[in-house]
C-alpha cells in the first residue's frame, strides 16, 4: 500500500486551488493577452518536470505546469466577467510584451 | 541526466481531467433534474480512484489514479457551484430542466444568456449592456 499518488492528488487539489487567484490577478493585472506567457511558462515548467529525478518533485512540477496551461485557456472568459463586473476591473492594466499581436490571435477557450 | 516521465504523466493526468470536469460538470447539471445523484457518482469515482491509487503497484499509476480520484472528488463538490452561478445568472439555465425551470421561476437573476459566450472588448460594462451586445 502506498500513500504516494493520494499525496500527489491532494498537493493537485492545493496546486489547482492556485490556479483561481493566478487566473484572476493575471487578468486584472496584465489583460487577458498574457495567455501565451501563461501557456510558455506551463510548458516550461512540464518540460522541467522531466529532468527532476526526485518522483514527487517532478509530479508536483508537471501539475504545476499544468495548471498554468489551463490557467491560460481561462483568461479570456475571466477578462469578460470581469467587464461584466462579476470580478472587479482592472482599470490599469499592464499590457504584455506583444499585446497588440498577441490581440489578434485567437485567445484558448476549451 | 535521467529522465524521469512521472512529472509529465502527471501533467498530461491533471489537464485532461480538470478538462473533463469542467465541461462534464456543467453539461451535466444543465441536464440532471437532481444534484445529489451525479454528485454522489462523482465521489464513489473519486474514492474507488483512491483505493486503486493506494493499492498501485507502480508510482506511475498510483499518481494517475492519485490525481484522477481528487479531481473526481471536486467534480461532486463543483456540480453544487454550478447550481449556484446558475441562480445568479452566471451561467445559462436550460428551461428544459424541471430544477433549472423552477430556479429561473424563483430568482430574478437566472437567465438563459450565456454572458460569457463572447470575445473580450477591453472596457467594463453592465450586465444590460452585455445582455444587448448578446441579442445583437
Amino acid at each position: 500500500m502506498s500513500f504516494f499518488g493520494i499525496l500527489i492528488g491532494i498537493v493537485t487539489l492545493f496546486i489547482i486551488g492556485l490556479g483561481f487567484p493566478l487566473v484572476i490577478q493575471g487578468e486584472r493585472r496584465f489583460s487577458y493577452l498574457c495567455w501565451p506567457y501563461m501557456m510558455g511558462i506551463g510548458f516550461v515548467v512540464i518540460i522541467a518536470s522531466v529532468f527532476i529525478s526526485i518522483s514527487w518533485l517532478s509530479a508536483v512540477a508537471g501539475v504545476l505546469g499544468a495548471t498554468f496551461v489551463w490557467g491560460s485557456t481561462e483568461l479570456k472568459e475571466q477578462a469578460v466577467r470581469a467587464e461584466i463586473g462579476w470580478y472587479p476591473y482592472g482599470q490599469r492594466k499592464i499590457l504584455p510584451p506583444f499585446a497588440r499581436i498577441i490581440e489578434k490571435w485567437k485567445a484558448p477557450h476549451l | 541526466m535521467t529522465i524521469n516521465l512521472l512529472g509529465l504523466i502527471a501533467a498530461f493526468t491533471a489537464f485532461f481531467s480538470i478538462w473533463f470536469g469542467h465541461v462534464a460538470v456543467r453539461k451535466i447539471e444543465s441536464i440532471s433534474p437532481t444534484i445529489w445523484l451525479p454528485s454522489t457518482i462523482f465521489a464513489i469515482l473519486g474514492l474507488a480512484c483512491e483505493w486503486l491509487s493506494l493499492e498501485a503497484s507502480s508510482l506511475q499509476i498510483a499518481t494517475v489514479f492519485g490525481i484522477l480520484g481528487i479531481t473526481f472528488l471536486f467534480d461532486g463538490f463543483e456540480l453544487n457551484r454550478q447550481q449556484k452561478r446558475i441562480i445568479k445568472g452566471h451561467a445559462p439555465a436550460n428551461p428544459d430542466n424541471s430544477r433549472h425551470a423552477k430556479i429561473l421561476k424563483e430568482y430574478a437573476s437566472a437567465t438563459t444568456l450565456d454572458l460569457l459566450k463572447r470575445e473580450p472588448m477591453g472596457l467594463s460594462l453592465t450586465i444590460p449592456e452585455d445582455a444587448r451586445l448578446l441579442e445583437k
